[in-house]
């Protein structure tokens, strides 16, 4: 079963303007902060707190566009969309969609970085 | 010695050439991107992780351009704007505000609450060049406004100040009330229309046994007509007329100013009214030069105006200017006044007049002088409306004893 790759490493790289040495950066800032922000954004599920569910979603949705990954993108998106509708009971299984991509980023990432020269 | 060579030129100013854009956001991955993009259009980037800290860098540093992230903990982006738009000293700011989602609601939302301009946090290279370029654009054509705004306001207070100490130096012209000789009592009362009045009145001491008196009005308003009201004054002191002419005739006094104050290229001319008093004879002499404004009220109450119809001075270098005499009784008031005084028009149009004038001044015969001036004033301001006149309201009284 093929899939679409996580991230489009080119079309990121344009962002940036080729920048390499600027992605790594990001990579790096994203790796380490993504983590919490999905803590955070499980957190507010788990407390039922739609407004604290959205915000989240929000900012984690703000980091992931830097890497053009349309499906984690996309579902962020709908995760925050459900928190500022309040409709909590479909939360959950969208949130755990964004958790599996997540993880998916994170580790093409991790790849990506170990490619790369030492910072 | 050395000549001096940079030292006496001023430093040049220290206003940074490369732009300052304040970068507010959050979430660090995206805003670690944008600052990079703003770095690399050669700005200097200033960041602040929320609303609050944004706010107190804008107040310290004034950034050129701020560009805002919508949702932010602590304060968000719109709260922001609405504060600074609050603050006389930073409301000038341009600000761009981010959105991830650009809907029209929110759009208008975030102009009515203070955004200059909106940036998707999508937006191409191109895009956000674009919008950063603009908002620059804007806070330099706002600092040169606020900047001659600044000089024009600092020139106005230096004109105002000048103004005041011209006004101040006028003022000093004027005689000191109270008794000028021994049986001449006198009495002034002078509302300027501006803060310098073209308006000027004094008695002098010709000899020991005689006074002169005028009344002048410089045709115009304002600072020129000032001046030349003040260089005419300094032409009546009794120590340069002296140096002119042998008499205190006030036609001889009429006849030499006309010489020396032609009418000028722009129009201006004085109008005067002088008369003298010699104490041992108790004669009034006057003349005038297109001034209409002095009379005499007898101690039984009647009044007679002196005038002579005769050109202001400067029209024609030959005018006759003659004098009259008239015989002063123990008790006598004679009044000199500008024409802004019986000229004042009530709300209609209408003009105060002399009949009402003189209607007044009948009413406060048993007034003292010094006291009746105010109230003939008073009355003019009652039916003008307002205690400023269009044209310069000066009083100038005498009572003569004998």
């Amino acid at each position: 079963m093929s899939q679409e790759p996580v991230f489009n490493l080119t079309e990121a790289l344009t962002r940036v303007e080729s920048d390499e040495d600027l992605f790594q950066t990001l990579a790096e800032l994203f790796i380490e902060q993504a983590p919490l922000d999905m803590a955070a954004t499980q957190a507010a599920l788990d407390a039922g707190d739609a407004k604290a569910l959205a915000r989240a979603a929000h900012r984690m949705k703000g980091a992931i566009l830097q890497f053009a990954a349309p499906r984690l993108f996309e579902f962020t998106k709908e995760l925050e969309s459900l928190g500022n509708a309040g409709t909590m009971d479909r939360a959950a299984a969208t949130c755990a969609a964004v958790d599996q991509e997540l993880q998916k980023l994170i580790e093409a990432l991790r790849a990506y970085v170990s490619t790369r020269p030492a910072a | 010695m050395e000549p001096a060579t940079a030292s006496h030129k001023p430093a040049a100013p220290t206003a940074p050439a490369v732009a300052t854009v304040l970068l507010v956001d959050d979430e660090p991955v995206s805003r670690l991107s944008m600052a990079a993009r703003l770095k690399r259009m050669g700005l200097r980037v200033l960041e602040a992780k929320d609303g609050k800290e944004g706010l107190a860098i804008l107040r310290r540093e004034r950034p050129d351009l701020t560009i805002l992230d919508w949702v932010m903990p602590e304060m968000d982006g719109p709260t922001v704007c609405e504060q600074v738009r609050q603050d006389p000293d930073i409301l000038s700011s341009q600000i761009i505000l981010m959105t991830s989602h650009d809907q029209p609601e929110q759009i208008a939302e975030g102009l009515a609450r203070g955004a200059d301009d909106f940036l998707s946090k999508a937006a191409s290279k191109q895009e956000v060049l674009a919008r950063v370029q603009s908002g620059l654009r804007a806070a330099s054509l706002v600092r040169s406004i606020e900047s001659t705004r600044d000089e024009l306001r600092a020139k106005q207070e230096e004109l105002e100040s000048e103004l005041k100490s011209a006004g101040a130096y006028i003022q000093s012209l004027l005689p000191v009330a109270g008794d000028v000789g021994p049986g001449i009592h006198m009495a002034w009362t002078y509302r300027p229309s501006l803060a310098l009045g073209g308006d000027l009145f004094n008695v002098s001491h010709w000899d020991d046994h005689s006074i002169y008196f005028y009344m002048l009005d410089a045709s115009g308003h304002g600072v020129s007509p000032a001046l030349r009201a003040a260089s005419f004054a300094t032409f009546l002191r009794a120590e340069n007329l002296r140096h002119c002419i042998t008499d205190n005739d006030p036609a001889a006094m009429l006849r030499e100013a006309n010489r020396r104050y032609p009418l000028t290229e722009d129009g201006s001319y004085f109008t005067v009214w002088i008369g003298s008093y010699d104490r041992t004879t108790h004669q009034v002499r006057y003349a005038t030069a297109g001034h209409g404004g002095a009379l005499i009220q007898r101690k039984d109450g009647s009044i007679e105006w002196l005038t002579s119809v005769q050109l202001p001075l400067g029209f024609e270098m030959n005018t006759p200017y003659d004098t009259t005499t008239i015989q002063i009784e123990d008790g006598d008031r004679m009044v000199l006044m500008s024409d802004g005084i019986y000229e004042a028009p009530a709300v209609t149009g209408e003009l105060w007049g002399t009949t009402r004038l003189t209607a007044t001044l009948t009413a406060h015969r048993a007034t003292p002088i010094a006291a009746a001036l105010p109230t003939l004033m008073a009355e003019a301001e009652r039916w003008h409306g307002s205690p400023v006149f269009p044209d310069d309201a000066a009083l100038l009284g005498l009572e003569f004893r004998i």
